[in-house]
Protein backbone atom coordinates (compact mmCIF):
# COMPACT_ATOMS: atom_id res chain seq x y z
CA UNK A 1 0.00 0.00 0.00
CA UNK A 2 2.66 2.14 0.55
CA UNK A 3 4.11 2.02 -2.50
CA UNK A 4 1.40 2.09 -4.13
CA UNK A 5 1.31 5.37 -2.58
CA UNK A 6 4.93 6.88 -3.59
CA UNK A 7 3.91 5.36 -7.00
CA UNK A 8 1.46 7.44 -7.03
CA UNK A 9 2.65 10.67 -5.91
CA UNK A 10 5.54 10.18 -8.17
CA UNK A 11 3.22 9.46 -10.73
CA UNK A 12 1.23 13.11 -9.80
CA UNK A 13 5.04 14.88 -9.35
CA UNK A 14 5.57 14.00 -12.56
CA UNK A 15 2.36 14.80 -14.02
CA UNK A 16 2.79 18.27 -12.90
CA UNK A 17 5.95 18.42 -13.85
CA UNK A 18 4.70 17.56 -17.73
CA UNK A 19 1.95 20.00 -17.81
CA UNK A 20 4.50 22.59 -16.16
CA UNK A 21 7.07 21.84 -19.29
CA UNK A 22 3.96 21.74 -21.54
CA UNK A 23 2.97 25.69 -20.81
CA UNK A 24 6.10 27.04 -21.41
CA UNK A 25 6.60 25.64 -24.51
CA UNK A 26 5.31 27.64 -27.45
CA UNK A 27 4.90 26.06 -30.37
CA UNK A 28 4.79 27.54 -33.67
CA UNK A 29 3.60 26.13 -37.19
CA UNK A 30 4.96 28.13 -40.05
CA UNK A 31 2.45 29.61 -42.41
CA UNK A 32 2.48 32.52 -44.76
CA UNK A 33 1.50 33.48 -48.15
CA UNK A 34 3.74 31.94 -51.64
CA UNK A 35 4.39 34.49 -53.76
CA UNK A 36 5.57 33.78 -57.05
CA UNK A 37 8.56 35.82 -58.42
CA UNK A 38 8.83 37.70 -61.52
CA UNK A 39 12.25 36.70 -62.65
CA UNK A 40 14.54 34.90 -65.74
CA UNK A 41 13.25 31.79 -66.39
CA UNK A 42 16.73 29.48 -66.36
CA UNK A 43 16.12 27.68 -69.48
CA UNK A 44 17.21 24.28 -68.19
CA UNK A 45 14.78 21.03 -67.03
CA UNK A 46 15.21 20.33 -63.76
CA UNK A 47 14.81 17.43 -61.31
CA UNK A 48 14.13 18.82 -57.71
CA UNK A 49 14.94 16.67 -55.17
CA UNK A 50 13.92 17.57 -51.27
CA UNK A 51 15.19 15.60 -48.56
CA UNK A 52 12.63 14.34 -45.54
CA UNK A 53 14.53 16.30 -43.67
CA UNK A 54 14.02 19.19 -45.98
CA UNK A 55 10.17 18.39 -45.78
CA UNK A 56 9.69 18.20 -42.29
CA UNK A 57 12.21 20.65 -40.99
CA UNK A 58 11.58 21.21 -37.13
CA UNK A 59 13.69 23.89 -34.98
CA UNK A 60 13.56 23.10 -31.15
CA UNK A 61 15.02 25.67 -28.53
CA UNK A 62 14.72 25.71 -25.09
CA UNK A 63 15.65 29.38 -23.04
CA UNK A 64 16.21 29.87 -19.89
CA UNK A 65 13.97 33.21 -19.86
CA UNK A 66 11.32 32.79 -22.34
CA UNK A 67 11.02 28.80 -22.30
CA UNK A 68 10.75 26.11 -24.82
CA UNK A 69 9.91 26.93 -28.66
CA UNK A 70 9.22 24.32 -31.16
CA UNK A 71 8.81 25.44 -34.60
CA UNK A 72 7.66 23.66 -37.26
CA UNK A 73 8.55 25.45 -40.75
CA UNK A 74 8.95 22.25 -43.24
CA UNK A 75 5.39 22.47 -44.77
CA UNK A 76 5.56 26.33 -45.60
CA UNK A 77 9.22 25.86 -46.08
CA UNK A 78 8.40 23.05 -48.91
CA UNK A 79 5.56 24.89 -50.57
CA UNK A 80 7.45 27.86 -51.16
CA UNK A 81 10.49 26.39 -53.11
CA UNK A 82 7.76 23.82 -55.09
CA UNK A 83 6.52 27.67 -55.94
CA UNK A 84 10.15 29.27 -56.08
CA UNK A 85 11.68 26.54 -58.44
CA UNK A 86 8.80 26.34 -60.62
CA UNK A 87 9.23 29.82 -61.59
CA UNK A 88 12.89 29.59 -61.64
CA UNK A 89 13.12 26.77 -63.99
CA UNK A 90 12.06 26.11 -67.64
CA UNK A 91 10.73 22.88 -66.36
CA UNK A 92 10.64 20.74 -63.25
CA UNK A 93 9.99 17.21 -62.02
CA UNK A 94 10.41 16.44 -58.08
CA UNK A 95 13.02 13.50 -57.96
CA UNK A 96 14.15 11.10 -55.39
CA UNK A 97 17.98 10.94 -53.69
CA UNK A 98 20.37 11.29 -56.11
CA UNK A 99 22.31 9.60 -57.84
CA UNK A 100 19.82 8.61 -60.69
CA UNK A 101 19.81 6.79 -63.42
CA UNK A 102 20.96 7.38 -67.26
CA UNK A 103 16.93 6.53 -68.26
CA UNK A 104 15.55 8.91 -65.32
CA UNK A 105 18.16 12.01 -66.40
CA UNK A 106 16.93 11.62 -70.09
CA UNK A 107 14.33 14.28 -70.00
CA UNK A 108 16.38 16.19 -67.52
CA UNK A 109 19.24 18.78 -67.79
CA UNK A 110 20.17 18.94 -64.35
CA UNK A 111 19.36 18.23 -60.67
CA UNK A 112 19.19 21.47 -57.84
CA UNK A 113 18.82 20.31 -54.32
CA UNK A 114 17.80 22.57 -51.37
CA UNK A 115 18.64 22.58 -47.77
CA UNK A 116 18.35 23.75 -44.79
CA UNK A 117 21.83 24.09 -43.21
CA UNK A 118 21.29 26.55 -39.68
CA UNK A 119 17.83 28.08 -38.16
CA UNK A 120 17.97 30.27 -35.57
CA UNK A 121 16.05 33.20 -33.97
CA UNK A 122 16.15 35.69 -31.25
CA UNK A 123 13.33 36.98 -29.03
CA UNK A 124 13.46 40.69 -27.74
CA UNK A 125 14.29 39.54 -24.50
CA UNK A 126 17.42 38.04 -25.88
CA UNK A 127 18.83 40.64 -28.26
CA UNK A 128 17.33 43.24 -26.19
CA UNK A 129 15.80 45.06 -29.73
CA UNK A 130 12.35 45.91 -30.28
CA UNK A 131 12.09 42.39 -32.28
CA UNK A 132 11.85 39.09 -33.07
CA UNK A 133 14.10 37.89 -35.81
CA UNK A 134 14.89 34.90 -37.35
CA UNK A 135 17.60 33.49 -39.74
CA UNK A 136 17.67 30.69 -42.13
CA UNK A 137 20.82 29.46 -43.74
CA UNK A 138 19.77 27.62 -46.83
CA UNK A 139 22.43 25.68 -49.21
CA UNK A 140 21.35 24.49 -52.67
CA UNK A 141 23.46 22.60 -54.67
CA UNK A 142 23.04 21.78 -58.94
CA UNK A 143 24.39 19.13 -60.67
CA UNK A 144 24.98 18.37 -64.69
CA UNK A 145 22.92 15.84 -66.72
CA UNK A 146 25.65 13.49 -65.74
CA UNK A 147 25.76 13.87 -61.43
CA UNK A 148 28.85 16.54 -62.06
CA UNK A 149 28.49 19.37 -59.68
CA UNK A 150 27.73 22.82 -61.36
CA UNK A 151 28.09 24.48 -58.35
CA UNK A 152 26.83 24.87 -54.25
CA UNK A 153 26.07 28.41 -52.45
CA UNK A 154 25.32 29.03 -49.00
CA UNK A 155 22.28 31.78 -48.47
CA UNK A 156 21.50 33.50 -46.06
CA UNK A 157 17.84 34.72 -45.08
CA UNK A 158 16.75 37.17 -42.52
CA UNK A 159 13.29 38.54 -41.33
CA UNK A 160 11.87 40.11 -38.39
CA UNK A 161 9.06 41.53 -36.92
CA UNK A 162 7.86 43.52 -33.88
CA UNK A 163 5.59 41.49 -31.63
CA UNK A 164 3.75 42.42 -28.69
CA UNK A 165 3.85 40.65 -25.34
CA UNK A 166 1.43 37.70 -25.53
CA UNK A 167 1.69 37.27 -29.70
CA UNK A 168 5.34 36.03 -29.89
CA UNK A 169 4.41 32.66 -31.77
CA UNK A 170 2.90 35.26 -34.61
CA UNK A 171 6.07 37.15 -34.57
CA UNK A 172 8.32 34.13 -34.83
CA UNK A 173 5.54 33.15 -37.71
CA UNK A 174 6.18 36.49 -39.28
CA UNK A 175 10.15 36.71 -38.99
CA UNK A 176 10.55 33.46 -40.55
CA UNK A 177 7.84 33.82 -43.40
CA UNK A 178 9.97 36.82 -43.99
CA UNK A 179 13.08 34.82 -43.60
CA UNK A 180 11.93 32.16 -46.46
CA UNK A 181 11.10 34.92 -48.61
CA UNK A 182 14.17 37.12 -47.88
CA UNK A 183 16.32 33.56 -48.75
CA UNK A 184 14.28 32.92 -51.62
CA UNK A 185 14.70 36.33 -52.86
CA UNK A 186 18.16 36.09 -53.34
CA UNK A 187 18.15 32.86 -54.88
CA UNK A 188 15.28 33.89 -57.80
CA UNK A 189 17.67 37.11 -58.33
CA UNK A 190 21.35 35.47 -58.23
CA UNK A 191 21.50 32.20 -59.27
CA UNK A 192 21.50 32.71 -62.85
CA UNK A 193 24.25 35.52 -62.22
CA UNK A 194 26.34 32.86 -60.68
CA UNK A 195 29.38 32.48 -62.75
CA UNK A 196 29.23 28.68 -61.94
CA UNK A 197 25.37 28.95 -63.56
CA UNK A 198 26.43 30.99 -66.50
CA UNK A 199 29.38 28.37 -67.72
CA UNK A 200 26.79 25.20 -67.62
CA UNK A 201 24.13 27.18 -69.75
CA UNK A 202 27.09 28.07 -72.09
CA UNK A 203 28.51 24.69 -72.45
CA UNK A 204 24.88 23.36 -72.46
CA UNK A 205 24.41 25.90 -75.24
CA UNK A 206 27.24 25.01 -77.21
CA UNK A 207 26.15 21.47 -76.96
CA UNK A 208 22.95 22.44 -78.38
CA UNK A 209 24.83 24.04 -81.28
CA UNK A 210 26.89 21.27 -82.18
CA UNK A 211 23.88 18.84 -81.76
CA UNK A 212 21.81 21.39 -83.49
CA UNK A 213 18.99 21.13 -80.67
CA UNK A 214 15.79 21.81 -80.42
CA UNK A 215 14.50 25.78 -81.59
CA UNK A 216 12.38 26.39 -78.55
CA UNK A 217 15.37 25.71 -76.14
CA UNK A 218 18.09 27.76 -78.04
CA UNK A 219 15.89 30.83 -78.29
CA UNK A 220 15.79 30.82 -74.20
CA UNK A 221 19.11 30.38 -74.32
CA UNK A 222 20.07 33.40 -76.75
CA UNK A 223 17.76 35.43 -74.10
CA UNK A 224 20.22 34.25 -71.24
CA UNK A 225 23.55 35.54 -73.14
CA UNK A 226 22.57 38.94 -72.83
CA UNK A 227 22.00 38.74 -69.19
CA UNK A 228 25.32 37.57 -69.03
CA UNK A 229 27.16 40.86 -69.26
CA UNK A 230 25.29 42.36 -66.10
CA UNK A 231 27.42 42.46 -63.23
CA UNK A 232 27.47 39.12 -61.26
CA UNK A 233 28.23 39.21 -57.86
CA UNK A 234 30.75 36.11 -56.64
CA UNK A 235 28.95 34.61 -53.75
CA UNK A 236 25.18 35.02 -53.18
CA UNK A 237 25.68 34.87 -49.54
CA UNK A 238 26.45 38.26 -48.54
CA UNK A 239 26.55 40.98 -45.49
CA UNK A 240 22.54 41.45 -44.12
CA UNK A 241 23.15 45.59 -43.85
CA UNK A 242 24.46 45.58 -47.66
CA UNK B 1 -16.62 61.36 0.63
CA UNK B 2 -20.47 60.62 -1.22
CA UNK B 3 -19.38 63.03 -3.23
CA UNK B 4 -16.29 61.82 -4.41
CA UNK B 5 -17.65 58.17 -4.96
CA UNK B 6 -19.96 59.35 -7.26
CA UNK B 7 -17.96 61.57 -9.16
CA UNK B 8 -15.25 58.46 -9.24
CA UNK B 9 -16.88 56.82 -12.30
CA UNK B 10 -16.85 59.97 -14.52
CA UNK B 11 -13.22 60.61 -13.93
CA UNK B 12 -12.27 57.53 -14.76
CA UNK B 13 -14.36 57.69 -17.96
CA UNK B 14 -12.75 61.24 -18.47
CA UNK B 15 -9.04 60.34 -17.57
CA UNK B 16 -8.24 58.46 -21.04
CA UNK B 17 -8.88 61.87 -22.48
CA UNK B 18 -5.99 63.66 -20.53
CA UNK B 19 -3.54 63.91 -23.09
CA UNK B 20 0.22 65.05 -22.96
CA UNK B 21 1.64 68.25 -25.15
CA UNK B 22 3.34 67.24 -28.65
CA UNK B 23 5.17 69.65 -30.50
CA UNK B 24 5.56 68.67 -33.87
CA UNK B 25 7.20 69.74 -37.32
CA UNK B 26 6.58 68.87 -40.97
CA UNK B 27 8.70 70.02 -43.79
CA UNK B 28 8.92 69.57 -46.87
CA UNK B 29 11.02 69.65 -50.52
CA UNK B 30 9.54 69.40 -53.79
CA UNK B 31 11.44 67.93 -56.77
CA UNK B 32 8.52 68.10 -59.90
CA UNK B 33 5.13 69.01 -60.06
CA UNK B 34 2.43 65.88 -58.81
CA UNK B 35 -0.81 65.20 -59.74
CA UNK B 36 -3.19 61.67 -59.67
CA UNK B 37 -6.21 60.60 -61.16
CA UNK B 38 -8.67 59.00 -59.29
CA UNK B 39 -8.48 55.86 -60.68
CA UNK B 40 -4.58 55.88 -59.83
CA UNK B 41 -3.05 54.25 -56.73
CA UNK B 42 -0.68 54.89 -53.95
CA UNK B 43 1.50 52.30 -52.46
CA UNK B 44 3.23 53.41 -48.93
CA UNK B 45 6.07 50.79 -48.00
CA UNK B 46 7.95 50.75 -44.76
CA UNK B 47 11.58 50.87 -45.16
CA UNK B 48 12.85 47.53 -42.97
CA UNK B 49 16.74 47.18 -43.04
CA UNK B 50 18.37 44.69 -40.45
CA UNK B 51 19.81 46.81 -37.95
CA UNK B 52 18.11 47.96 -34.65
CA UNK B 53 14.86 50.02 -36.67
CA UNK B 54 12.54 49.50 -38.77
CA UNK B 55 9.44 51.48 -39.38
CA UNK B 56 6.54 50.48 -37.44
CA UNK B 57 3.86 48.54 -39.44
CA UNK B 58 0.80 50.44 -37.68
CA UNK B 59 2.18 53.52 -38.69
CA UNK B 60 2.34 53.08 -42.62
CA UNK B 61 -1.40 51.64 -41.33
CA UNK B 62 -1.98 55.03 -39.39
CA UNK B 63 -1.23 56.94 -42.50
CA UNK B 64 -3.11 54.45 -44.97
CA UNK B 65 -6.12 54.63 -43.10
CA UNK B 66 -5.79 58.85 -43.00
CA UNK B 67 -5.19 58.53 -47.12
CA UNK B 68 -7.60 56.66 -47.91
CA UNK B 69 -10.36 58.37 -45.76
CA UNK B 70 -11.80 62.13 -45.46
CA UNK B 71 -13.56 63.96 -48.27
CA UNK B 72 -10.68 63.64 -51.12
CA UNK B 73 -9.66 60.14 -50.53
CA UNK B 74 -6.51 58.47 -51.97
CA UNK B 75 -7.07 54.83 -53.69
CA UNK B 76 -4.47 53.07 -51.61
CA UNK B 77 -2.46 49.43 -52.87
CA UNK B 78 -1.85 47.05 -49.56
CA UNK B 79 1.94 47.08 -48.78
CA UNK B 80 1.82 43.26 -48.25
CA UNK B 81 -0.28 42.40 -51.36
CA UNK B 82 2.19 44.90 -53.51
CA UNK B 83 4.95 43.05 -52.48
CA UNK B 84 3.81 39.88 -52.73
CA UNK B 85 2.95 40.81 -56.77
CA UNK B 86 6.33 42.13 -57.36
CA UNK B 87 8.25 39.75 -55.07
CA UNK B 88 11.16 39.33 -55.47
CA UNK B 89 11.74 43.00 -55.92
CA UNK B 90 10.69 44.65 -52.71
CA UNK B 91 11.98 42.25 -50.23
CA UNK B 92 14.20 44.30 -47.45
CA UNK B 93 17.87 43.59 -48.89
CA UNK B 94 16.30 43.78 -52.99
CA UNK B 95 14.16 46.87 -53.15
CA UNK B 96 15.11 49.67 -54.72
CA UNK B 97 17.29 52.57 -52.45
CA UNK B 98 16.85 55.52 -54.97
CA UNK B 99 14.42 56.29 -58.30
CA UNK B 100 17.20 56.32 -60.38
CA UNK B 101 16.98 52.53 -60.27
CA UNK B 102 13.77 52.24 -61.06
CA UNK B 103 14.69 52.04 -64.82
CA UNK B 104 16.67 49.05 -63.96
CA UNK B 105 13.91 47.14 -62.07
CA UNK B 106 11.37 48.09 -64.76
CA UNK B 107 13.46 45.61 -67.50
CA UNK B 108 13.15 42.69 -65.31
CA UNK B 109 10.37 40.29 -66.75
CA UNK B 110 6.74 41.24 -65.65
CA UNK B 111 7.44 44.06 -63.29
CA UNK B 112 6.37 47.00 -65.65
CA UNK B 113 2.97 44.95 -66.98
CA UNK B 114 2.48 44.25 -62.93
CA UNK B 115 2.71 47.31 -61.59
CA UNK B 116 0.07 48.68 -64.27
CA UNK B 117 -2.11 46.30 -64.43
CA UNK B 118 -2.90 47.83 -60.61
CA UNK B 119 -2.29 51.13 -61.65
CA UNK B 120 0.21 52.80 -59.38
CA UNK B 121 1.42 55.89 -59.97
CA UNK B 122 3.41 56.88 -56.98
CA UNK B 123 5.64 54.77 -53.77
CA UNK B 124 6.05 56.52 -51.17
CA UNK B 125 8.56 54.81 -48.77
CA UNK B 126 8.51 55.56 -45.37
CA UNK B 127 11.32 55.38 -43.15
CA UNK B 128 11.77 56.75 -39.34
CA UNK B 129 10.40 55.39 -35.80
CA UNK B 130 9.35 56.20 -32.64
CA UNK B 131 11.89 56.25 -29.65
CA UNK B 132 12.05 57.11 -25.47
CA UNK B 133 14.75 59.40 -25.51
CA UNK B 134 14.24 59.77 -21.72
CA UNK B 135 12.03 58.40 -18.61
CA UNK B 136 12.34 59.04 -14.99
CA UNK B 137 9.97 58.92 -11.72
CA UNK B 138 9.21 55.91 -9.87
CA UNK B 139 5.53 55.29 -8.94
CA UNK B 140 4.55 52.18 -6.76
CA UNK B 141 0.96 50.24 -5.96
CA UNK B 142 -0.10 48.19 -3.09
CA UNK B 143 -3.16 46.51 -2.57
CA UNK B 144 -3.69 44.98 0.75
CA UNK B 145 -6.97 43.78 3.06
CA UNK B 146 -7.89 47.44 3.85
CA UNK B 147 -7.64 48.36 -0.27
CA UNK B 148 -4.75 49.64 -2.28
CA UNK B 149 -3.92 52.47 -3.88
CA UNK B 150 -0.28 53.94 -6.33
CA UNK B 151 1.78 56.90 -5.41
CA UNK B 152 4.37 58.93 -7.15
CA UNK B 153 4.83 59.95 -10.25
CA UNK B 154 6.97 58.51 -13.80
CA UNK B 155 7.44 59.91 -17.15
CA UNK B 156 8.80 58.84 -20.48
CA UNK B 157 9.68 61.70 -23.54
CA UNK B 158 9.54 59.94 -27.15
CA UNK B 159 10.90 61.23 -30.30
CA UNK B 160 8.92 60.31 -33.53
CA UNK B 161 10.56 61.34 -36.23
CA UNK B 162 9.84 60.14 -40.06
CA UNK B 163 9.89 60.70 -43.61
CA UNK B 164 8.26 59.78 -46.78
CA UNK B 165 9.69 59.49 -49.83
CA UNK B 166 7.75 60.03 -53.56
CA UNK B 167 8.44 58.11 -56.56
CA UNK B 168 6.69 58.65 -59.77
CA UNK B 169 6.01 55.47 -61.28
CA UNK B 170 5.28 57.04 -64.88
CA UNK B 171 7.96 59.42 -64.61
CA UNK B 172 10.31 57.05 -62.85
CA UNK B 173 11.87 60.07 -60.73
CA UNK B 174 11.79 61.27 -57.48
CA UNK B 175 9.28 64.24 -56.64
CA UNK B 176 10.21 64.90 -53.00
CA UNK B 177 10.14 64.36 -49.33
CA UNK B 178 8.14 65.36 -46.47
CA UNK B 179 9.91 64.97 -43.18
CA UNK B 180 7.09 65.10 -40.29
CA UNK B 181 9.20 65.34 -36.09
CA UNK B 182 7.16 65.14 -32.88
CA UNK B 183 8.26 65.33 -29.78
CA UNK B 184 6.51 64.47 -26.49
CA UNK B 185 6.23 63.86 -23.28
CA UNK B 186 3.88 61.16 -20.92
CA UNK B 187 3.48 61.15 -17.15
CA UNK B 188 1.51 58.60 -14.79
CA UNK B 189 0.85 60.00 -11.78
CA UNK B 190 -0.19 57.61 -8.69
CA UNK B 191 -2.55 59.28 -6.60
CA UNK B 192 -4.53 56.59 -5.47
CA UNK B 193 -5.00 55.51 -8.79
CA UNK B 194 -2.96 55.00 -11.43
CA UNK B 195 -3.65 58.79 -13.82
CA UNK B 196 -2.22 58.30 -17.46
CA UNK B 197 -1.43 61.85 -18.92
CA UNK B 198 -0.43 60.47 -22.67
CA UNK B 199 1.27 62.00 -25.56
CA UNK B 200 0.64 60.56 -28.45
CA UNK B 201 4.01 61.93 -30.44
CA UNK B 202 4.12 59.20 -33.47
CA UNK B 203 0.22 59.47 -33.89
CA UNK B 204 0.30 62.90 -33.95
CA UNK B 205 3.75 62.55 -36.82
CA UNK B 206 1.70 59.92 -38.39
CA UNK B 207 -1.27 62.81 -39.08
CA UNK B 208 0.69 65.44 -40.13
CA UNK B 209 2.72 63.43 -42.63
CA UNK B 210 -0.31 61.84 -44.19
CA UNK B 211 -1.93 65.35 -44.75
CA UNK B 212 0.91 66.89 -45.71
CA UNK B 213 1.66 64.21 -48.30
CA UNK B 214 -2.44 64.03 -49.48
CA UNK B 215 -1.67 67.83 -50.06
CA UNK B 216 1.60 66.88 -51.84
CA UNK B 217 0.26 64.08 -54.24
CA UNK B 218 -3.12 66.11 -55.72
CA UNK B 219 -2.30 69.50 -54.52
CA UNK B 220 -0.06 71.22 -57.30
CA UNK B 221 -0.49 69.32 -60.72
Amino acid sequence: MLQFRALLRQSLYVTAMLLFLQSCTTSVVVEGTVPTPLVSVIPARMGVYYSDEFRRFKHEEVFRDSGGWHIDLGKQNLRFFQNLTKSLFAEIQEVHQPPLTTEEMRNLDGVFIPSIEKYGFLTPSISGLKFYSASIEYRVAMYDKVGAKVGDWNIVGYGKSEGGLFSSDEAINEATVLAIRDGGARIAIELIDQPAVQAWLQSRHESFESSAGPPGVAENIESIESIENSETPENVDGDPDA
Amino acid sequence: MVTLMRNLPIALVLLPLLSGCVASRIEQSRDSSTGIESDEAIVLLGRASYNDKQTEEGFTECIADVLAGGDNPIRLIGQNQFRDDLYPWFEPRTAPTSADELGRLFTEPGVKERIASVNVRYLAWIDGDTITVDKGGSMSCTISTFGGGCFGMSYWEEDASYEAAIWDLKTMTSTGQISAEANGTSYLAGLIIPIPILARPGNAACKGLANQLREFIVGET
